[in-house]
């Protein structure tokens, strides 16, 4: 069961549920006043470098305790303001629908961890109320947007799933999702985070991937495109192998498999995956 | 216990133009971050980012990011003194 599911869904899958992204243009400012400095930047949902290293400063010391704390805390405050899921292909596609504006945006985690030049760096969707901000705050739209046709952002998404990036959907203020990332290891927070430390600013998807080793063809196309860790080749038998407990079922591996040798099946009914996110 | 990454601001002046180090770094240890929070209608100036040593535990102590900094800017040590 997909708590967020279970919490926002209306009885479907959280990012299908409409309401979602219907999130208010005005709102009460609230007695401290408008939100500033971290809170508005693209990254305020991710633990930030100070955080990390406490985080790698318990680990270090061999403080368990501390750990599983900080890694608490990061969780709720992730769950409060800034949760993603891993989306398959198809399930990005469907989302679009329900997207309005859209427009294509720099990738703020590959800013700070590769300095990529803006230009070279347009990888992220942004949508819903919120982008009509995006005059006011130029640094967490950092060179500017481009709106695009939803026509143009499935275009774009397919683009880059076939790229090997995987889509995580994101909320910006739970329940309301502003946010489509297409992310890798090591350059994006969120990956990084979940595989490095176990924070779970994301969670997995709704399916996991499943080989068959009769239809493999030991061609090794999908292995690589695995964003999570989750795969590698078995050399004795000459097949691609998947850990079903660390995949994120973002479906990379499947859209290269040309056997039809791997596929997707539903996290939910799978008992001993169903509540693996 | 964790190596030490220092890096001398002075000499490493707008780091988001040149990025050689987060680039060069086989594990992605370093990354950007902003000294000044972002504010209406302004792009931060760039001479804000600065770099930073984070997934520490991930550095292998290469040295790779000492060699490529054109500015001299970065120390790596590890263990008691140095």
């Amino acid at each position: 069961m997909c708590d967020m599911c279970v919490d926002h869904g209306d009885g479907m899958q959280w990012h299908f549920n409409a309401a979602n992204y219907a999130r208010r243009l005005y709102k009460i400012r609230k007695e401290s006043g408008e939100a500033t400095g971290a809170e508005i930047s693209g990254l305020a949902g991710f633990p930030q470098a100070d955080e990390i290293l406490e985080l790698i400063e318990a680990l270090d010391r061999g403080d368990m305790d501390a750990h599983e704390s900080l890694l608490r805390e990061y969780e709720s405050k992730a769950r409060r303001e800034m949760l993603g899921q891993t989306l398959t292909i198809d399930e990005v596609l469907r989302a679009v629908e329900f997207m309005y504006p859209i427009a294509r945006m720099t990738c703020m985690c590959r800013k700070i961890t590769e300095a990529l030049p803006d230009e070279e760096n347009q990888t992220c969707i942004g949508f819903g109320p919120g982008l009509y901000k995006w005059e006011r705050w130029p640094e967490t739209y950092h060179g500017g947007i481009e709106f695009l046709h939803p026509d143009d952002a499935r275009e774009l998404l397919i683009e880059l799933n076939k790229q090997g990036f995987a889509q995580i959907m994101f909320t910006m203020g739970t329940p309301y999702i502003g946010g489509l990332c297409s992310c890798q290891y090591p350059g994006c927070l969120a990956i990084r985070e979940r595989l490095d430390y176990g924070i779970k600013g994301f969670w997995k998807g709704h399916d996991v991937a499943r080989i068959d080793p009769n239809l493999c063809t030991g061609c090794g196309l999908c292995a690589p495109r695995c964003q999570f860790k989750a795969m590698s080749f078995d050399p004795s038998r000459g097949v691609a192998f998947i850990d079903p407990f660390r995949c994120f079922g973002c479906g990379l591996c499947v859209s290269v498999c040309e056997s039809g040798a791997i596929t997707l099946e539903r996290r939910e009914a799978i008992p001993t995956l169903a509540n693996v996110w | 216990m964790l190596p030490r990454i220092t890096i001398d601001d002075a000499k490493c002046k707008v780091p988001l133009d040149c990025g050689k180090c987060l680039r060069v770094c086989p594990t992605q240890v370093l990354n950007l971050y902003c000294n000044a929070p972002p504010q209406k209608f302004r792009e931060i100036d760039p001479s804000h980012y600065r770099v930073r040593g984070v997934h520490l535990l991930a550095c292998s102590l290469c040295m790779e990011c000492v060699k490529v900094c054109p500015e001299g800017a970065i120390q790596v040590a590890f263990g008691e003194g140095g």
